[in-house]
């Protein structure tokens, strides 16, 4: 797959979104052209490179379940109040993360990716901030679209 | 005494029958549910390989990642639980292969080494220090905040010492949780049980090392 760190429209999108969301972290993984792994492909605001190592467990964590799932998802005071253990949100671990907000994005109907925004203290998000994030998610799926899932 | 050497023996046997069970689930999965998701996953494939509409062929390849992705989290699940690498390999093979698995899920680095020659353990005393091994690797996930790992196995004629080194925040014993507390002090009391010891060292700024040693000319 292209590397999303070197196409700037991507880079573009994830950037305005950090600073019009005011959030720490920017994340965006996708699932691999070939084969089911899903990856952490872009990070904004990284503490660290481990999101480049991480491949997304199917079903697991944040952007795991909303591959499988197809729905949004907010955490806002991790660890409290999870689904399952703490071990299953690995880029909450990784980035220290304590709230995020994350959307699928869809190829084809069907969800392929993730963007995901987060802060390092316990945060609710706004319906507005939220509406955001939406809308970053669709001008993400028409670039990769017409950029990589050709 | 009595008392004391009647409550190691209970625990011992609630660990024992718990292992057996998680490995009974661990085949289940593996070698039940994960061979029929294979064999609908061929199936599939064949029905698509064989299908013209466009639409419909698509709509079967997405099913079959769906199938492709399910497999591989069941098959995770099951290396997880029980490594097969454990039963038939041993304990070193089964640390590294769940090594490369914990990179890949946490993005933590693992440098293994061996030193020494590497000697058969009975398998009950394996399982108790391969979960000793990946409760520290839990851990330092959550919350050593360290991007690299330094694991070491020294073999020797009578002991094997396993030492797990971060380079994370470190911590002070008095400041731990009750949980993080209970997590080390089940590493400790699972090492009694295999006639080893397991010692713990941390110091806020550099870092934690944990030390396991096993006694190998133990019956």
């Amino acid at each position: 797959m292209t590397e999303l760190r070197e196409l700037p429209a991507i880079i573009e999108v994830c950037e305005k979104l950090k600073t019009a969301a005011a959030c720490e972290f920017v994340g965006l993984a996708l699932q691999n052209e070939t084969g089911p792994d899903v990856r952490w492909h872009y990070a904004s605001g990284n503490l660290n490179d481990k999101y480049k190592r991480i491949t997304v467990r199917f079903g697991k964590g944040i952007a795991g379940k909303i591959i499988s799932s197809g729905s949004k998802m907010m955490i806002s005071d991790f660890p409290n109040q999870i689904f399952g253990k703490v071990t299953d949100y690995p880029i909450m671990l990784a980035e220290k993360l304590i709230s995020s907000y994350a959307v699928p994005l869809f190829f084809n109907y069907v969800p392929k990716g993730v963007l995901l925004v987060g802060n390092r203290e316990s945060h609710v998000f706004s319906e507005e901030v939220q509406q955001m994030v939406d809308d970053s998610a669709l001008v993400l799926e028409q670039l990769l679209k017409e950029q990589i899932f050709r | 005494m009595d008392l004391q050497k009647s409550k190691q023996q209970i625990s011992s046997y609630i660990i024992d029958t718990q292992e057996e069970e998680i490995k009974r689930i661990a085949h289940e999965l593996h070698e039940g549910v994960g061979q029929n998701l294979y064999s609908i996953l061929t199936g599939l494939q064949f029905v698509e390989s064989g299908t013209k509409e466009p639409q419909m062929k698509n709509y079967l390849h997405e099913m079959t990642i769906l199938i492709e992705k399910t497999i591989q989290e069941i098959r995770l699940l099951s290396v997880e639980l029980h490594p097969p690498a454990l039963t038939t390999l041993g304990l070193l093979p089964a640390v590294k292969s769940y090594s490369k698995l914990y990179t890949s899920t946490f993005g933590i680095l693992v440098d293994l080494e061996s030193f020494g020659v590497e000697k058969p353990i009975p398998e009950k005393r394996r399982i108790a220090v391969f979960r000793v091994c990946q409760e520290a690797f839990m851990n330092i996930a959550k919350y050593a905040d360290s991007s690299n790992i330094k694991v070491n196995f020294i073999w020797k004629e009578e002991e094997l010492t396993i030492t797990i080194r971060d380079f994370g925040s470190g911590f002070e014993p008095e400041s731990l949780n009750l949980q993080h507390t209970s997590g080390l002090s089940a590493m400790k009391e699972r090492m009694l049980h295999t006639g080893g010891r397991c010692t713990i060292s941390s110091k806020i700024g550099e870092g934690t090392l944990i030390e396991l040693s096993l006694p190998l000319n133990v019956e």
